[in-house]
């Protein structure tokens, strides 16, 4: 690949200090030398490129196995399913991820996980804000819609019950034509009110769907529509 | 070659050395990761029922429990058991009561196999996890007349574990919730039996 051939910058540099003392001496040793720093001018760039790999190669791989699943989303509005991570067909980086993390995916049989960070119109999530999320769900047996932070405030001993974190699809009250209207506020709200939760970091929504036959297929979740998320007002 | 040359040459062998790299990291990491779900669970092995890893948080105190797991769904109690097929077949016994109850068997490769308790039979839903010579053998072993009501699965690999999720729709279920998802039963499948 590289050839021992005396050039590169390093070489010239070090024939201008180092060889002029010598100049009158015979021209041997001269050469000799010159092949010598050759090689050590192949070896340090052996050596960057080497380096340059295992840097760029171990950042980009930790970079690409944390946080979200790369590949596989089902974007439906403001909400997105990864229904291949439950299978035997997930990809290598839902793999490394739910591996990192510890998580154990929901399996294709068993329900399908939807998420959401931003609202109707796109906004991300302000836990500032206050939310409206209604509508129908897509068929299942089961569902659940929970709330969760980044970095959840540690759970202080009030000896009370702790705030509610989600709503199952039995607890929610309903309108007359089956539809749910629930209301992600930080303040106390009329209904089903989900309290903001406290901490630091975004938040995000997680619509759990349980022994759903929307998992075969995601068709079937165009046709039926998910929750949609409205922002209502922010207080300053 | 001119010393530039060079140099743009040694940086795309780097450049193609960090995406070897990467790929490698990306598909070494469930193997060497010692924080992944079936390193955790492997605690378990000589259980022979689930162990409630998250418990349901839908109303009172919730239990204490060895919670590795990122955020999970509050309304839902998720025990695990792992299973070694080196020592036989795995039988794995759930009885289901009110709640929604959900069994999904787990390998290295990703989640292979899910039942839910409409699959059960008189309350009861039972799986036999056995790897493909085992398979082979109990279907070699059959006689003509056996009828064999157990639904066997097949597993991709030896290793693996199995999770139990439960669902509390209501708070006042959040007890039940979490010792169905700590009692489900896999035991080894002895010949004798």
């Amino acid at each position: 690949m590289f050839t021992l051939k005396p050039s590169g910058n390093l070489l010239s540099a070090v024939r201008r200090t180092a060889i002029l003392p010598g100049l009158p001496r015979g021209t041997s040793r001269m050469r000799r030398f010159g092949l010598r720093s050759g090689r050590v001018a192949t070896v340090a760039l052996v050596l960057y490129a080497l380096l340059l790999g295992a840097c760029l190669g171990l950042a980009s791989a930790n970079w690409a196995t944390r946080g979200r699943y790369p590949f596989g989303g089902v974007a439906l509005n403001a909400w997105t399913a990864w229904p291949r991570i439950g299978s035997r067909d997930a990809d290598p980086y839902a793999r490394a991820i739910d591996a990192r993390t510890g998580e154990i995916p929901l399996a294709l049989g068993e329900g399908l996980v939807l998420t959401a960070t931003q609202d109707d119109a796109g906004q991300r999530l302000d836990p500032g804000c206050r939310y409206a999320v209604s509508g129908t769900t897509p068929p299942a047996r089961a569902w659940t819609l929970a709330v969760e932070r980044r970095h959840p405030a540690r759970a202080t001993a009030t000896g009370g019950p702790p705030p509610r974190t989600g709503f199952t699809s039995t607890e929610i009250l309903r309108d007359r034509g089956g539809g749910f209207a629930l209301a992600l506020s930080p303040t106390v709200q009329p209904g089903n009110w989900l309290p903001m939760p406290p901490g630091e970091g975004s938040i995000r929504l997680v619509l759990r769907l349980y022994d759903t036959p929307v998992a075969a297929s995601t068709g079937v979740l165009e046709r039926e529509g998910v929750p949609s998320i409205t922002r209502l007002g922010c207080t300053p | 070659m001119t010393p530039f040359g060079r140099f743009l040459l040694a940086t795309l062998c780097g450049l193609v050395l960090a995406g070897l790299v990467h790929l490698t990291v990306v598909l070494a990491i469930p193997y060497l990761s010692d924080r992944d779900a079936l390193s955790r669970s492997r605690s378990t092995l000589s259980n022979d029922t689930s162990v409630l890893i998250h418990p349901a948080q839908v109303g009172g105190p919730a239990e204490a429990t060895e919670d590795w797991l990122p955020p999970q769904d509050p309304a839902s109690a998720i025990g695990v058991c792992a299973y070694d097929l080196d020592d036989g077949p795995v039988r794995v016994t759930a009885e289901t009561g009110p709640l929604l109850e959900s069994i999904s068997l787990h390998g290295r490769s990703g989640a292979y196999y899910a039942v839910t308790d409409q699959a059960a039979v008189r309350g009861t839903l039972e799986l036999v996890i056995m790897t493909r010579r085992q398979f082979d053998e109990a279907l070699a072993e059959a006689g003509e007349d056996d009828r064999n009501r157990d639904v066997r699965v097949v597993a991709p690999g030896r290793e693996g574990y199995v999770v139990v999720r439960v669902l509390a729709a209501l708070p006042s279920q959040q007890a039940m919730a979490n010792k169905a998802a700590a009692s489900v039963s896999c035991t080894i499948d002895g010949p004798d039996e």
